[in-house]
C-alpha cells in the first residue's frame, strides 16, 4: 500500500523495544510475562511491576477512533501538498487502555469523527539507508 | 513559600514579531534584565542569582559578564519543557531566597525566533525516536497537533464548543488594546475575526494558536527583609507549585489514565494546598495559551470550574476586564501581548498586585499566573500584596 505521508517523510527509528511494532506486519505490543500487563510505548522495564522479563502479544487490530486532529496547515515543506490529511487516535478493543497514534487512510479528513470502527492495516516503505523495511501500521474503516 | 520571598523588579524588551528583532536574543535579554533591575533600584551589581527555562541558550556566565552583575552564588535551568514551566523559576528563585543561597535573583526568558528558529516549524527528520517514533511518522510533528489531540476529545466528552476557546481568544485580545507593549495593540479582533480565520490543525482556527515573536522578560526576586527599602510596593510569593501526576510520560503519546484531562490537579494541588487559599480566592489570573483548547482544560484542572461547566465559566464576560468576575490574561498573554514563552504572563501577574497594569483590577489581593498547559509538567505561581 502507497504511504499515507509523502515520500521523504519522517520513519520511525526501529530499536530493540519497538522493532516488532513496526517491521512484523503485526500489530505487537509489549507483555510482561511477570504481571501479565501490556503496556504501550515499550519501555525498558514494566511500568505496572517493574519486572525486565518482556515479550510481545499480538493485538487483533480492530478498534475505535477516540480522538483526531485535521492539520490543514503544514509545519514543514514536504507536506504543502498532502495537507489537509487527518491524524486519528484509535482506542484498541482487546487493549482499551492502548491508545495508537495512526492515519485513517481510506477516510476523507472531513468524514473523520470520533467512534467509528476501524482495523489495522500496513504500509510498507523501504529504509532509504538500506535497514530493514518499516512495516507502518495504519487504519481503515471496519466494513 | 507563604512570602519568604518578593518579586521586586519586572522588565521586558521591545516585543516584535517573529524575526524582526534588530537586535540579538541575547542583546534582548540584557534589556530585560537591565530594565528589571531599574524597575527595582537596584544595581545590576547586586544581582547574584540566574534562572531560567526550556533550555534558554543565555548562559548565566555571559550574562554576568556582559551585564556586570556581582559574584554568581545561585545558578538553576529548570526541568526541560516549554511554557508549560513558566513559572518553574518562580518555585526556584523562592526556594534559593528562602535558603540564603542568593541575594538577588534573577529569573528570565529571552527568545529571538528569527535568529534561531520557530517552534511551530520544526526541521524535518528521516528519523524520530523514543515517543516521537509512535507519532512523526504519521504527519504529528507541530505543537498545534498534539495540543489539539486532547481537546478534540475533551469537547466530546463534555459537549464543549468552540465558543469555549472564543472566549480566552476574545479576552487576550480585547486586554491587548489597552496595552502599547503588545504587538497585537491596536489590531483589535471580533467574533467573526475569530470564526471566519482558517483552520491551522481542526479543531484550532488561527486565533487559537499563540503568535510566535522575539523579544525577552526578567524579574527580580529577593527576601522580604532587603524588598522593604526598595522601590516598588513588594509583591509576595503566596506559593509557587510544579510538577507532574502521575504516568506522566504516557502524556506524550495520549497513553496517560486520565487523558484528555487533568495533567494539572498536582500542580493546582500543592499550589492551592500551600497558600491555604482556593480558585475562589483569585482576583486576576493569567494562564498561558500555546493553543486556547490547552488553556480551557488547564484553567478546569486548576480547580476554577468542573470540564462541563467550563464553557459558562468563561462565557458570558466572565473572563474579560473590567466587570468580569475574573479577568484574564490582562495584559493580552502569549495571543496577542507576545509569546515570550509564558513569561511575559508572570510579569504581567505581578503588575497586578502592585496596580499597574494597562488592565487593572481593583484592589489585587491574589494574583494567578499558570503555565502550561498542554504538555506532561505544569507549573502556577500564585502572587499576593501580603505575606
Amino acid at each position: 500500500m502507497a504511504r499515507y505521508m509523502p515520500d521523504g517523510w519522517t520513519l520511525p527509528e526501529v530499536n530493540d523495544l519497538n522493532r516488532p511494532f513496526f517491521t512484523t506486519g503485526k500489530l505487537m505490543l509489549q507483555h510482561c510475562v511477570a504481571c501479565d500487563t501490556v503496556q504501550h510505548p515499550p519501555e525498558d522495564i514494566c511500568r505496572s511491576c517493574q519486572s525486565d522479563n518482556l515479550d510481545y502479544v499480538e493485538s487483533k487490530g480492530t478498534g475505535e477512533v477516540y480522538s483526531y486532529v485535521l492539520p490543514h496547515h503544514p509545519p514543514n515543506e514536504l507536506l504543502n501538498t498532502r495537507i489537509p490529511y487527518n491524524i486519528v487516535l484509535v482506542q484498541l478493543d482487546d487493549h482499551p487502555h492502548v491508545r495508537l497514534v495512526g492515519n485513517l487512510v481510506d477516510t476523507e479528513p472531513d468524514d473523520v469523527k470520533i467512534g467509528i470502527r476501524v482495523n489495522a492495516t500496513w504500509e510498507e516503505i523501504a529504509d532509504p539507508n538500506g535497514g530493514p523495511a518499516i512495516l507502518l501500521p495504519q487504519w481503515v474503516q471496519a466494513k | 513559600m507563604n512570602g519568604s520571598s518578593v518579586v521586586v523588579g519586572v522588565g521586558e524588551s521591545t516585543y516584535y514579531r517573529a524575526g524582526r528583532s534588530p537586535e540579538s536574543e541575547f542583546a534582548l535579554t540584557c534589556t530585560a534584565i537591565k530594565h528589571a533591575a531599574e524597575d527595582a533600584g537596584i544595581p545590576l551589581s547586586e544581582i547574584d542569582g540566574f534562572v531560567t527555562y526550556a533550555g534558554d541558550r543565555n548562559d548565566s556566565l555571559r550574562l554576568q559578564t556582559a551585564l556586570g552583575t556581582g559574584e554568581i552564588s545561585f545558578t538553576a535551568m529548570s526541568w526541560p519543557g516549554g511554557g508549560n514551566i513558566s513559572a518553574m523559576p518562580i518555585q526556584i528563585a523562592d526556594a534559593a531566597i528562602t535558603a540564603g543561597y542568593a541575594k538577588y535573583v534573577v529569573c528570565f526568558r529571552g527568545l529571538a525566533q528569527g535568529q534561531f528558529g520557530r517552534f511551530g516549524r520544526p526541521a524535518l527528520r528521516q528519523y524520530a525516536s523514543g515517543d516521537a517514533a509512535f507519532k512523526v511518522p504519521y504527519g504529528e510533528a507541530s505543537p498545534a497537533m498534539n495540543n489539539a489531540m486532547p481537546w478534540t476529545r475533551f469537547m466530546h466528552e463534555f459537549g464543549v464548543t468552540a465558543e469555549a476557546t472564543c472566549s480566552i481568544s476574545m479576552a487576550s485580545y480585547a486586554h491587548a488594546q489597552r496595552n502599547p507593549r503588545a504587538i497585537r495593540y491596536g489590531q483589535p479582533l471580533t467574533r467573526d475575526d475569530y470564526y471566519n480565520s482558517r483552520w491551522i490543525v481542526y479543531p484550532y482556527r488561527l486565533f487559537d494558536c499563540t503568535q510566535e515573536n522575539d523579544g525577552a522578560a526578567a524579574l527580580i526576586m529577593t527576601s522580604p527583609e532587603r524588598a522593604a527599602d526598595l522601590k516598588q510596593k513588594p509583591v509576595y510569593v503566596k506559593s509557587a507549585a510544579i510538577g507532574a501526576s502521575v504516568r506522566a510520560g504516557l502524556q506524550t503519546t495520549y497513553n496517560e489514565p486520565y487523558f484528555p484531562y487533568n495533567r494539572r490537579k498536582h500542580v493546582a494541588d500543592q499550589l492551592w494546598g500551600n497558600a491555604g487559599v482556593s480558585p475562589q480566592d483569585v482576583d486576576v489570573a493569567q494562564f498561558y495559551e500555546n493553543f486556547t483548547g490547552s488553556t480551557v482544560m488547564c484553567i478546569s484542572d486548576m480547580g476554577f470550574a468542573p470540564p462541563d461547566g467550563i464553557e459558562e465559566f468563561l462565557g458570558n464576560g466572565n473572563i474579560m476586564w473590567p466587570n468580569g468576575k475574573l479577568p484574564m490574561n490582562s495584559s493580552g498573554a502569549n495571543l496577542a501581548e507576545a509569546y515570550i514563552h509564558g513569561f511575559e504572563n508572570q510579569l504581567e501577574a505581578v503588575r497586578q498586585v502592585r496596580g499597574q497594569s494597562t488592565c487593572q483590577v481593583d484592589n489585587v489581593e491574589l494574583s494567578l499566573a499558570v503555565g502550561g498547559p498542554g504538555a506532561p509538567v505544569g507549573s502556577a505561581a500564585l502572587y499576593s500584596n501580603e505575606r
